[in-house]
């Protein structure tokens, strides 16, 4: 690491940005964000202009964790969940972003949810956790649905109980609002990459595509990383698998079906999209995801080049 | 260690190992560490190849990693 | 999905982004597997001291990736050897005279100089091929052929393996199995086992070319133990039958009381050997078995490697092998790497350093230091390094010396262990580069 520099600090973490040069006579600037690993990877020979390109990025990332992140009070987020049924009236970014989300609502048959949040309740996905009772989970169902909401942009009314939970679309929506932000102001190739769901400004002159490592699930038999080369467009992996819970031999996932309240089955142990932005990719991974076993099927007919890796007994 | 045991110990230590195998190992999302290039068995098969080749000149014991390519007229 | 079909959904999705982002996307995406070449280079370099062998040799492995993890390898090796190889005989102290392997011409040892043969200038080549691919989910499949070539050697092989991962892929069982025929054509023709060496231009004891087979079979288990640390054990068998002699190595006659060379009536204006030798001669079969096992451990950056290897065969050698390599990171971008090597063998049954007067030819007998008692040291350290473009660079420095341990009852009259096993050191440097 050759250069720290600070940029703020919001309290409970640092908030820093750490430029550093890479192999490729580029720069490399990290920070954290939306509780992920964030780097900015930016192909131009100045540091000093590295790091104005970087702070740029997270900048705009920090500032989307403090509108939208339900673990921070007094956002937008917070006053719609503590409004008890009251109607709330949001902004203009905040209704672009439930407006997306209502489409994708009614596009996925019910299984892309942003109220599905309170059914955190009652799955717990530590190790050791156990499976809820059916008629705990039947209870906190009544708290989740979208078609409970009534949403008249820009106002939005959820009854008392539920909440909205933006983490689904939150990182990816940072992603491609970051690229846009740095396309706006440099043509250098940038590549911005929060926590495994990536895009690029452009292509890159030098090598003339970014590569993108997938690590490979192929256990122990020496098979290298998929290695992608990615010349335009965004990469979203889903499939934080760490958390599950087992009960009787079986593995529950964590990828709840709001329709139901129980987990998906036979989701794959992660899925990796392609696609324009870093928001449609991240999309079609969540709605691959929900398919569980046919996320395959369901890949091959809406989207362009993915992967799917699932875990084998 | 005539052959005879030697061949009933490989058994043995092969047979053992895989039944203490059923539950040994990490999930697919701890991999990361064995993912990496230089935690691979080979990480540098010329160079495992050039030692084998070697060493197979040079002393009367060969492979028992893999086998190698080939053999040589080696002096 | 029930409720959209066909890309209805991709296109309404993409309508829908670009409502939220205010934008279109400005590219659409381009993204492929990248199915590169990938090669690794090394240019080694191997000499031992007292103007013993020298070998430089060229080697490349290409390696295609094709999509869904299959696999194509290429690889080939140019092997330039000089320099003088001990031949067998023991080291005494007058001087001694050989016939070439050709039966061309003789060459000379100074008294009390360790007899060296210096006719291998030779330059071999060698490729292999292989494919490798997966066989359903869980199932690895590869097949592969090899093929060497020498003034005096060929060699053409074919590998085939199977893997198939079990436990949530931690676990992994192999088995592989290689057959190869060599053909051996030495200068001059193969000469009749545990016959004198004769005169120069005396063939009569001369056949033609010799050949061998060899079938390996290996079975191998790989275990991951934990997050940091991986297992492999293997169990090898080979079985090798047909010409596995050294045309070009002889034993030395010995006197029984001083143990020194039996000098050989020598016909004046008729070159050729001083004294008495006899060309060694081998089993036309031999069996091997070896147990492996190897642990690769991450700790904090380092990585530790220590393998050991029990090799055992009907020729009586037993050998111990552990070695061991540390990597060390250097910065981000490097890393050094120590290497040692520990290796012992004890000797063939037919093992005999020399051969006394007087008692009964026995049916098999070589003085060859490779089938001898002895141990062996390699000490070495290598540092790699990472460069753009996820090219990657490595030279590596390492000392590998061989100390015979002959056994006190195997040495004749007055010989030293000294006199009949010739001690080897020698360096190993390589540079290689990876693109």
């Amino acid at each position: 690491m050759r250069a720290a520099h600070l940029v703020e600090n919001s309290g409970e973490r640092e908030r820093r940005v750490d430029l550093s040069p890479t192999v490729e006579g580029g720069w490399c600037g990290r920070f954290f964000a939306m509780g992920s690993p964030c780097e900015v990877l930016v192909e131009c020979t100045s540091g000093s202009e590295a790091f104005d390109l970087v702070g740029l990025a997270a900048t705009e990332a920090w500032r989307i964790e403090d509108k939208y992140s339900r673990y921070l009070g007094g956002n937008i987020v917070a006053r719609i969940n503590s409004a008890a049924g009251e109607p709330v009236e949001v902004d203009e970014e905040t209704s672009r972003l439930l407006g997306f989300a209502a489409t994708l609502h009614s596009l996925s048959g019910g299984r892309f949810d942003i109220t599905s949040g309170a059914l955190r309740r009652v799955w717990r996905f530590d190790t050791g956790s156990l499976v809820p009772a059916h008629d705990r989970v039947r209870a906190v169902l009544s708290l989740v649905g979208w078609h409970r909401a009534t949403w008249q942009p820009p106002v939005l009314v959820i009854p008392a109980g539920m909440e909205i939970d933006l983490g689904g679309i939150g990182k990816e929506y940072a992603v491609d609002r970051a690229v846009a932000c740095l396309r706006d102001v440099s043509e250098y190739a940038c590549l911005v990459n929060f926590g495994g769901d990536l895009a690029v400004t452009r292509v890159p002159q030098r090598r003339k595509a970014w590569h993108v490592g997938i690590e490979s699930l192929r256990g122990v038999r020496q098979s290298p990383e998929k290695l992608i080369r990615l010349e335009a467009g965004a990469l979203a992996t889903s499939g934080d698998t760490r958390r599950f819970v087992l009960s009787e031999g079986q593995r529950f996932g964590h990828i709840l079906d709001p329709r139901t309240g129980w987990p998906v089955r036979g989701a794959p142990a992660s899925v990796t999209v392609a696609a324009d932005s870093c928001i449609q990719a991240g999309t079609l991974c969540t709605l691959a995801m929900l398919e569980g076993d046919g996320a395959e099927h369901f890949l091959r007919r809406h989207a362009g080049k993915f992967w799917v890796t699932r875990e084998e007994s | 260690m005539n052959e005879r045991m030697l061949r009933a110990a490989s058994a043995l230590v092969l047979a053992a190992a895989l039944d203490g195998c059923a539950g040994l190992g990490v999930a697919a999302w701890d991999r990361d560490v064995l993912a990496r290039d230089d935690m691979q068995l080979t990480p540098d098969p010329v160079e495992a190849a050039l030692d084998e080749h070697i060493y197979f000149s040079k002393e009367a014991s060969s492979g028992g990693r893999g086998f190698g390519g080939g053999g040589c007229g080696c002096n | 999905m029930t409720k959209q079909h066909g890309s209805g959904l991709s296109a309404t999705l993409a309508t829908a982004t670009c409502t939220l982002l205010g934008t279109a996307a400005a590219n659409a995406v381009l993204a492929e597997e990248a199915d590169d070449w990938d090669f690794d280079t090394a240019l080694l370099y191997y000499g031992e001291s007292d103007g013993r062998v020298q070998d430089a040799s060229l080697n490349v492995l290409a390696n295609r990736q094709f999509t869904d993890d299959r696999s194509l390898s290429l690889g080939l090796t140019v092997d330039a050897l000089t320099g003088a190889t001990p031949n067998g005989a023991i080291r005494i102290g007058e001087a001694q005279t050989f016939t070439r392997p050709s039966g061309n011409a003789a060459y000379d040892i100074a008294p009390g100089g360790l007899p060296l043969d210096d006719t291998f200038l030779d330059t071999r080549y060698a490729l292999t091929a292989g494919w490798k691919q997966p066989l359903g989910r869980l199932n690895t499949f590869g097949v592969g052929v090899s093929a060497s070539s020498e003034y005096d050697y060929t060699h053409a092989g074919f590998n085939t393996q199977f893997a198939r991962d079990f436990n949530d892929r931690n676990t992994t069982l192999s088995a592989a199995l290689a057959i190869a025929r060599d053909e051996i054509d030495p200068v001059g023709g193969t000469p009749l086992e545990l016959s004198p060496m004769l005169d120069v231009g005396d063939l009569s004891n001369r056949r033609g070319a010799e050949s061998k087979e060899v079938v390996d079979v290996v079975f191998g288990l790989t275990q991951v133990i934990s997050r940091n640390t991986l297992v492999q054990v293997n169990y090898s068998w080979s079985d090798a039958s047909g010409y596995l002699t050294d045309p070009y190595k002889v034993l030395s006659v010995v006197d029984p009381e001083t143990g020194v060379t039996l000098p050989r009536a020598v016909t004046p204006e008729v070159v050729g050997p001083s004294h008495a030798f006899l060309y060694e001669g081998r089993p036309e079969e031999r069996s091997k078995q070896s147990l492996y096992g190897q642990v690769r451990h991450y700790m904090n950056g380092k990585v530790l490697d220590v393998s050991y290897r029990y090799m055992t065969d009907d020729w009586d050698i037993d050998s111990h092998t552990v070695d061991t390599h540390l990597r060390w990171p250097v910065g981000t971008a490097s890393y050094l790497e120590p290497h040692l090597r520990f290796y012992a063998q004890t000797e063939a049954s037919f093992y005999s350093p020399s051969l006394p007067a007087g008692i009964p030819i026995p049916a098999f007998a070589s003085s060859d230091y490779r089938l001898g008692r002895f141990q062996a040291l390699t000490a070495g350290v290598k540092y790699g390094w990472r460069m753009r473009g996820d090219h990657e660079m490595s030279v590596r420095l390492e000392w590998y010396q061989q100390r015979g341990d002959v056994p006190a009852d195997m040495l004749v009259g007055g010989q030293s262990a000294a006199d009949v096993y010739p001690d080897l050191d020698a360096v190993i440097a390589q540079f290689s580069y990876r693109f």
